[in-house]
């Protein structure tokens, strides 16, 4: 019986750790957070699914990229809401990088029938402590 | 499958009704010599499978093996069960075992591409159902499991083409209405989803889960709940696009004043999303049990 459908492809997974987040629910923390927010949760929930390490880089590398954008950004124009609205734009992005690479684990993960864990406490810290940290060094580094 | 004996055609009956349990206390009336039959075990791990009661499945269909000798439905029982419990190389072994007696049995390649699917691999779990859909097209097991694979791979609108299908085709069927429930769900439908759920629990009121989900419908049709069915109706993504491009569009437009009104409100709808769907929750929850 020579047949490539019938060979052997599984390899066991590593016992469930901590369930994942929904990857789309880190869209409301990047979006008031900004990019290191959505970059964090990210990489903590790319860890959740077990995303291969390039990928976790590869999230990291976005949040820093989209800072680094967003402080160029704060250091050519004036207003507040200029921005604040350059991080809501960084942030959002980064989220899509995000999705991008955990959707379909994620979707994996839901039709093994697994629960996604709460996203509000660490989504509020995050939108919290990386919100504030970007705004120290925005104001530290350009302004 | 049906036994000469009585008992085992009025185990089968009840089984096929639904009512595994007595199916099990029918099979306990067998005289031992009778129990060890292939027939009695096959009887007896789907009796167990539908209970849920995945470490016997495995224990009875390994005995089984023991006893009877390979045989494509034990290698399949015992390979759902070894999934069922988290080792899905070991069942991934078993289905293949069985697939090298029997490479066109329609229910082993759909077990089979479950596990594909449970593990990531939607591309060859297509492949799988799209055999079994080769040789027995309209096979309940090859609808739902058509379903499934779409599902798994992120492909809700023919997720739930297909469970139209799966109705159309069997209007009697519990799970054809459970599983068109859930992709309208998935795609945020709550009102076909309700109706999928009703039906299927109607028509099988044993299966606990079709009644849990027709509760959680229930929850979701909640007038309380009706600000939130632009987000589970069009998504995240495309709700917020068109929040954020409402808010900079009018101060664009040089409403700055509206543009704000329309971004506290937006603000108070995202606490709101966040915080009263948990309350309704545990609010009909409570009243239900």
């Amino acid at each position: 019986m020579q047949d490539e459908l019938f060979s052997p492809t599984i390899r066991e997974q590593p016992p469930p750790g901590k369930p994942p987040w929904r990857p789309e629910s880190i869209l409301y923390p990047a979006f008031f957070g900004g990019p290191l927010a959505a970059a964090t949760l990210g990489v903590l929930n790319g860890r959740r699914l077990a995303l291969p390490r390039p990928q976790l880089l590869a999230i990291a590398a976005a949040g820093l990229v989209a800072f680094g954008a967003r402080l160029a950004v704060s250091a050519t124009v004036d207003s507040a809401s200029g921005v604040r609205l350059a991080g809501t734009i960084a942030g959002v992005l980064v989220w899509l990088v995000v999705l991008a690479f955990q959707r379909k684990p994620f979707r994996t993960f839901s039709y093994r029938g697994g629960d996604p864990a709460r996203l509000v406490g660490p989504g509020f810290a995050a939108f919290l402590g990386c919100g504030a940290l970007e705004a120290v060094l925005i104001l530290v580094l350009v302004r | 499958m049906t036994g000469p004996s009585p008992v085992l055609a009025r185990a089968q009956a009840l089984l096929l009704a639904g009512r595994a349990e007595e199916s099990l206390g029918e099979l306990a009336t067998l005289p031992a010599a009778e129990a060890v039959g292939l027939v009695a075990i096959q009887l007896r791990c789907a009796a167990l499978a539908q209970l849920d009661r995945w470490p016997e499945v495995a224990e009875a269909a390994r005995a089984g093996l023991g006893a009877a000798g390979p045989d494509p439905d034990l290698l399949r029982q015992l390979g759902r069960a070894e999934h069922a419990l988290g080792r899905s190389e070991v069942a991934e072994r078993a289905l293949l075992d069985g697939l090298a007696l029997a490479p066109q049995d329609v229910d082993l390649l759909c077990t089979y591409a479950d596990v594909c699917a449970a593990n990531g691999q939607v591309d060859k779990a297509a492949q799988l159902v799209a055999r079994a859909a080769a040789v027995a097209p309209d096979a309940p097991v090859v609808y739902a499991t058509r379903i499934q694979v779409a599902y798994a791979g992120g492909d809700d609108r023919t997720a739930q083409r297909i469970s139209r299908e799966f109705v159309a085709a069997y209007p009697e069927n519990p799970a054809a209405h459970a599983l068109l429930g859930s992709t309208s769900a998935v795609r945020g439908q709550v009102g076909p989803a309700y109706a999928g759920f009703r039906q299927a629990a109607a028509a099988m009121p044993t299966e606990q889960a079709f009644a849990e989900s027709a509760m959680d419908l229930r929850i979701a049709r909640h007038p309380l709940m009706l600000p939130l069915r632009p987000i589970l109706r069009f998504g995240a993504l495309k709700t917020w696009a068109v929040a954020v491009a409402a808010i900079f569009g009018l101060r664009a437009a040089g409403v700055p004043a509206l543009s704000a009104v329309v971004a506290v409100l937006w603000l108070l709808f995202c606490v709101y999303s966040w915080v009263v769907p948990p309350l309704v929750r545990r609010w009909l929850r409570r009243n239900w049990r």
